[in-house]
């Protein structure tokens, strides 16, 4: 059967004075709506002299107040569970989620209804058609299938186009690697981190998953490595399988940008159902095309929560539709998310970027985990220390890569001088949903 | 039952979209009675939810339909 490219021709090659058309219209509608049902909002735009009938053009979007997650956070602790930001009874959810609360602070809460979920799952299947999903693919979910969020959409998505759905919950990476083999799956769904465990989890095995897989392609979400080059590179020569990234968040509940078939280095965003700005996070006024900002979404989409300019402190550079070729008039993101704003450590005067220091690392192929240390040396000077684990029967390498990776990350970073210390296999944590390998131990400066 | 000729943006409507539409405002009508028996009150209410995506999708209505539990 000949399918079309597009999960939605009509809206995914919409001209862009005509996108910008639809926007506007869903943006005051949006506003309206939240102001008559959603007390969280009410306060905020009469506290910010905003009224929705103020939206004549998009440019007026800016007269609307940021929402950022600390406002969330507090009216839940105000009013728990869910604040004052629900549009609806709580009666009319069918579903909860809440985001991990790694970080220790509130998880933010969400509820659902029907034909949001829908929605929800259609996100999702923008990104997986683009990618060249289709009704006949065997898709396998490693995936834990809890409170978090996570890949719940995606599945259902492949429910909806037909595909047939393997739900890889609650398993061992052993038990998922012969289920994907045994299943014969053409997709694998995971994030980047976990998908390079299993890879590896695979080779102990003695399974070479490019030659006795059939997985042709690797849908990645949850981390911004799914962007990085070298990430990827690595992965596709693994498990012989083109490599998609996608992102999205608890708080809008699906993806907002996905990768396409084409492959064009970045993320295309998904904007009939979303307005998403980048401004400057010190400014927070717009920066163009090519330009480093922070991300800021407007979901059409979720009614039981609205989301309007909420700050992300997601890391992205936006650049023009006609940067891919597959036709789309979505603007994109180059590189995807480039990681966040919070992210940075200052390291003697030197800012550093985790993904930055990432995607130097999976440069190197014998690296298999590792964490990024922060400590104070007595007392008195800030140190950054790299711990690794080398995969098994790549140990003669050691000595060279040691130097590398020194030479490499110092000269990224101004000269700054990172330490390049080899663990154990298996000491450092390994990962199967977000990674989190940043570790900052140094004091926190006290003030009387 | 009231159908509209265009679409969001003005647009006039194709065969295939006044279709739909009128599938999505028929269920609308079966969702809001109060006659029907469980099995199929829910499963309109499922049918409902994907036909709200599919004119939502196709810019052909904005709505929200928590007052019928959708």
């Amino acid at each position: 059967m000949a399918y079309s490219e597009y999960w939605n021709p009509k809206n995914e090659t919409l001209p862009r004075e005509e996108l910008q058309a639809l926007q506007l219209l869903k943006l005051r509608r949006l506003c309206e709506r939240a102001y008559a049902t959603t007390p969280f909002h009410r306060k905020r735009f009469d506290a910010a002299g905003f009224r929705p009938d103020q939206l004549n053009t998009l440019d007026d979007l800016r007269r609307i107040p940021f929402m950022t997650r600390e406002e969330w956070m507090d009216s839940q602790l105000a009013t728990p569970l869910f604040g004052d930001l629900l549009a609806t009874e709580q009666a009319n959810a069918i579903r909860y989620h809440l985001t991990s609360g790694t970080t220790g602070r509130t998880p933010i809460r969400v509820l659902d209804s029907m034909k949001d979920w829908d929605w929800i799952s259609e996100m999702w299947c923008y990104g997986f058609w683009a990618f060249g999903v289709r009704p006949a693919d065997i898709v396998y979910f490693a995936f834990g299938y809890g409170s978090f969020i996570g890949f719940w959409g995606a599945h259902y998505c492949c429910e909806k186009m037909g595909a047939l759905v393997i739900p890889g919950g609650a398993q061992t990476s052993e038990g998922r690697i012969k289920q994907i083999i045994e299943m014969r799956a053409t997709t694998v769904c995971s994030t980047p981190t976990y998908a390079l465990h299993l890879w590896q989890k695979a080779r102990e095995m003695g399974v070479d998953l490019a030659r006795e897989g059939r997985v042709n392609k690797l849908i990645l979400s949850g981390e911004p490595a799914g962007s990085i080059p070298a990430v990827k590179r690595q992965l596709e020569e693994a498990w012989g399988a083109k490599c998609a990234d996608t992102a999205g968040m608890t708080e809008v509940g699906t993806i907002m940008i996905f990768e396409c078939s084409h492959q064009p280095g970045g993320t295309h965003i998904i904007e009939d159902h979303y307005i998403e700005e980048v401004i400057d996070p010190r400014t927070d006024q717009p920066v163009g095309y090519g330009e480093l900002g922070e991300r800021v979404v407007t979901s059409f989409g979720r009614g039981f929560i609205p989301v309007i300019r909420y700050r992300t402190k997601d890391m992205v550079m936006k650049v023009p539709a006609n940067t891919c070729t597959c036709g789309r008039t979505w603007d994109l993101y180059e590189g995807g998310i480039r990681g966040r704003w919070d992210d940075m450590k200052l390291i003697r005067g030197t800012n550093v970027y985790p993904r930055a220091v990432e995607a130097i690392i999976r440069e190197h192929p014998a690296i298999d985990e590792f964490q990024i240390y922060i400590w104070r040396k007595d007392g008195q000077q800030d140190e950054i220390t790299i711990k690794l684990e080398v995969k098994p029967g790549h140990e003669a390498e050691w000595a060279e890569l040691q130097q590398q990776l020194t030479q490499d990350l110092s000269s990224a970073h101004e000269g700054l001088r990172f330490n390049i210390e080899r663990m154990d296999y298996g000491q450092l944590p390994h990962f199967e949903l977000k990674a989190k390998r940043l570790v900052d131990v140094r004091p926190i400066a006290q003030y009387e | 039952m009231n159908i509209s000729d265009t679409d969001l943006l003005g647009k006039p409507l194709t065969e295939s979209e006044r279709e739909l539409l009128h599938v999505y405002q028929a269920l609308k009508q079966l969702a809001a009675r109060e006659d029907l028996p469980p099995c199929a009150a829910s499963n309109v209410r499922k049918a409902l939810s994907a036909m709200w995506q599919v004119t939502n999708d196709l810019d052909l209505q904005f709505e929200q339909l928590y007052d019928l539990g959708v």
